[in-house]
């Protein structure tokens, strides 16, 4: 009896330490506070993504040629702020930890990676098994509602409010972030570095019909 | 008689034990999914802890703040999630 008594302790101590192991998980989600770079970083994938949907059959050789100016441009923007962001502003000292933080993950994300378009963004969400069926589909559905408005808007010829769909395409990117970060933050990073590149699509006209 | 009583002391507790974490596994991603879905249509849940099929694609969720929701695809191929 004693047997089967310290056998049944053993393994209730062994179930009860498997519980721990999850909340160790979600610390590598943290370091998903990179959502705040894509603003700083905006501007330089727009400008790379041009080239690349010009020439979609050589897809490579833009990639190729695209992704080193990103990685100097990247590489050269944020060394400069660590180096005077603590200079000037050394009071928060929480701030200055998160850019330190920020800074090394993006880098390497965005050199890897170069910015998305709207059909490498779908396919990679499809892919991606951090999503269930269920959200994957309801995702699908609210993109395809969302490019129903860039659609009706480009029909109605309004030209001048189409920063007014920006606000849902932040909300649906945000959404999507949150589905992403904990399961598969190398995708919600590489996504937060493309909003401004899909952007871009999305709100031009041409862009976009060549698109749809 | 002793010995059947060790025996069966031993075999309950361990199919106790064993018996419950397969479904359970299974359920987490269930539950993980619903969760995403209900959030993602914008609707109070916090968080599925129970669900319930009913057919194809189509589940009885219930959330820790009380919420129930039938979460199902409809015949246009949207995901819809309707308040219980």
């Amino acid at each position: 009896m004693r047997a089967l008594g310290i056998f049944l302790f053993a393994l209730a101590a062994g179930c009860a330490g498997v519980k721990e192991t999850p909340p160790a998980v979600k610390s590598p989600a943290e370091p998903l506070v990179v959502v705040p770079p894509p603003a700083a970083v905006a501007q330089p994938p727009a400008a790379p993504l041009q080239p690349a949907s010009k020439d979609e059959a050589v897809k490579t050789e833009p990639v190729v040629s695209a992704a080193p100016p990103e990685s100097k441009s990247q590489s050269v923007k944020p060394a400069p702020p660590p180096v005077k962001a603590p200079a000037k502003a050394p009071v928060p000292a929480v701030a200055t930890e998160p850019p330190r933080k920020s800074e090394s993950p993006p880098a390497v994300a965005k050199a890897q990676e170069p910015p998305l378009d709207v059909a490498t963004l779908t396919a990679r969400l499809r892919d991606t098994k951090a999503i269930g069926t269920f959200t994957k589909l309801a995702l699908k559905n609210q993109v395809d509602d969302l490019l129903k408005q860039f659609r009706a808007h480009y029909a109605s010829g309004r030209k001048a409010s189409i920063d007014s769909l920006r606000q849902p395409y932040n909300m649906l990117i945000l959404k999507v972030l949150s589905l992403l970060q904990d399961s598969d933050p190398a995708l919600a990073r590489t996504i937060s570095a493309s909003r401004e590149a899909i952007w871009s699509i999305l709100a031009d006209p041409e862009k976009f019909n060549s698109l749809t | 008689m002793i010995a059947r009583i060790r025996v069966y002391a031993l075999i309950i507790p361990l199919a106790t034990l064993f018996a419950g974490p397969a479904p359970a596994a299974e359920d987490v991603t269930l539950l993980k999914d619903l969760t995403s879905v209900i959030l993602l249509l914008g609707l109070p849940c916090g968080q599925v802890v129970r669900a319930k099929r009913q057919a194809d694609n189509d589940h009885v969720a219930t959330c820790k703040s009380g919420h129930r929701y039938r979460v199902f695809v409809n015949a246009e191929g949207r995901v819809v999630a309707q308040k219980q």
